[in-house]
């Protein structure tokens, strides 16, 4: 007896896949007849095959294979801060990127744009001569304010690389300072030759070669803001104290033979906040990315002052 | 209203507390009050505020000696004499009322140009003008009794050249 009703319920499964859909079949209750329930839209499916939705294995398909990473790259770990300004009510975070050495150039600036290229195009920075002449990728690399564009990448690939804006700023996004003060600070100290008398062929300020060798480490400066950003009194007071950069561009005009307003440009100075909150902190030679001695500056204007 | 006060409650406030009162809350939860708390800075930047156009140059102030060059030069002055007077007792051998006092009032004056660098560094005008203004009373204050007491002890007592070759000797 159960030997037939085995023998019917698979004639009947086999004609109902051939003429009719399963669905429409009354099949006896089992609990193996699974495609008795499936829902219509599958079973018409399976009455009408759709070549093209069916699943082909990857290993027939992928043309292109994932990257393997080779076994002598050098995978290094860089943490950027990232702050989005559209999103104001987020905090700032790090956010960790990992390159192959080997496929990066030399510098934090190669690997920044190359995470912008690859990775995250979000990621903001200013850039523009890659060659430290402009001085638009200053940050705090490693906790040294530096330009990103010559700063080598530490070979080490055990250490990880943080990646700051520059200290104390407010930032307009990601890397990116808000450099307004400092422009205006520097636009306070009248940075070009102020001069009543003319020459006296007519023609040209001339200098001699001492004059001249004055201004030598003073005119490099490229104004990254570097070095006043690093200067604690300069995070202390901002807004009245004017910062290493801005008194060594202050102290190349006073020391310009050519200019005539020493005295006015040295009055501009004389109070208690402009040039005297400078408390030989020197951060600011230890830092300049051009090498240049701002301290050295700032000391020579207070002694240009001294006893006056 | 237990709860209330834990959650909003500094660590002071919980020192303050009485002990009963302490005691009732669980250590873990006041652990985690503590650290739930806010990171109190201890003087956050304003939003930044900039005064004119971009191109406008910031404002020059007017010269003030007083407080620039002259300043200055007096520090290192009072600075630089501090140092041969705190020798020449000591190599002389001898003991002079008259070196011993004007030692006495370098001090003071360097003491006080000193502290007020720190309070004029730490505690801005615009930012905090009460507390800059409190500072720098108290610090008047202080050195008008680091003054007195300076002289009381040098008029009633050895005075400091002695007092220090009797601590090094001791």
């Amino acid at each position: 007896m159960a030997c037939t009703r085995a023998l019917a319920r698979l004639a009947s499964k086999r004609t109902g896949m051939a003429i009719r859909p399963a669905g429409f079949a009354r099949g006896f209750a089992s609990v193996s007849d699974t495609s008795a329930r499936e829902p219509v839209s599958k079973i018409a499916e399976k009455i009408v095959p759709d070549p093209a939705r069916t699943v082909v294995p990857e290993s027939k398909t992928s043309t292109v294979k994932e990257p393997q990473p080779d076994k002598d790259s050098k995978i290094k770990t860089f943490h950027v801060y990232r702050w989005d300004p559209d999103q104001p009510s987020e905090k700032p975070r790090m956010q960790s990127y990992t390159l192959d050495l080997n496929k990066t150039g030399p510098m934090m600036l190669d690997a920044l744009i190359r995470i912008k290229n690859e990775i995250d195009p979000t990621l903001t920075f200013r850039r523009s001569c890659r060659e430290g002449i402009c001085g638009s990728c200053a940050m705090n690399i490693d906790g040294v304010n530096t330009l990103a564009c010559l700063c080598r990448i530490p070979a080490e690939t055990n250490k990880e690389s943080r990646i700051y804006p520059l200290p104390h700023m407010y930032i307009v996004k990601d890397l990116v300072p808000d450099m307004t003060l400092f422009y205006k600070q520097y636009r306070s100290v009248k940075p070009y030759l102020q001069r009543d008398t003319p020459a006296p062929d007519g023609r040209e300020y001339r200098q001699s070669k001492a004059e001249r060798k004055k201004l030598d480490g003073l005119y490099e400066c490229i104004l990254c803001a570097c070095c006043s950003t690093s200067c604690p009194s300069y995070w202390w007071n901002q807004e009245e104290y004017l910062g290493p950069a801005v008194l060594l561009q202050s102290y190349r005009w006073i020391a310009d033979s050519r200019d005539e307003k020493k005295a006015q440009r040295q009055d501009a100075l004389n109070n208690s906040m402009s040039l005297y909150r400078c408390h030989t902190i020197l951060n600011c030679s230890r830092t300049c990315p051009k090498g240049l001695n701002p301290a050295l500056a700032i000391a020579e204007i207070k002694k240009s002052m001294a006893f006056t | 209203m237990l709860s209330t006060s834990i959650t909003r409650s500094t660590p002071l406030a919980q020192q303050l507390r009485p002990s009963f009162m302490r005691s009732a809350v669980p250590k873990s939860a006041r652990i985690a009050a503590f650290h739930a708390t806010q990171r109190q800075q201890i003087l956050p930047p304003l939003p930044q505020k900039i005064a004119g156009t971009l191109n406008e140059p910031t404002l020059v102030p007017d010269p003030a000696p007083a407080h620039g060059s002259y300043h200055w030069s007096f520090e290192r002055i009072v600075a630089g004499g501090i140092l041969p007077l705190t020798m020449a007792p000591f190599a002389a051998g001898s003991l002079n009322p008259v070196m011993d006092s004007v030692l006495c009032a370098l001090l003071v004056v360097h003491s006080h140009i000193g502290f007020e660098s720190c309070i004029i560094d730490y505690f801005p005008k615009q930012r905090v003008p009460v507390v800059r203004n409190v500072a720098m009373w108290a610090l008047r204050i202080g050195t008008v009794t680091l003054g007195l007491a300076l002289y009381s002890f040098e008029t009633n007592d050895v005075g400091i050249t002695e007092a220090v070759t009797r601590l090094w000797h001791a």
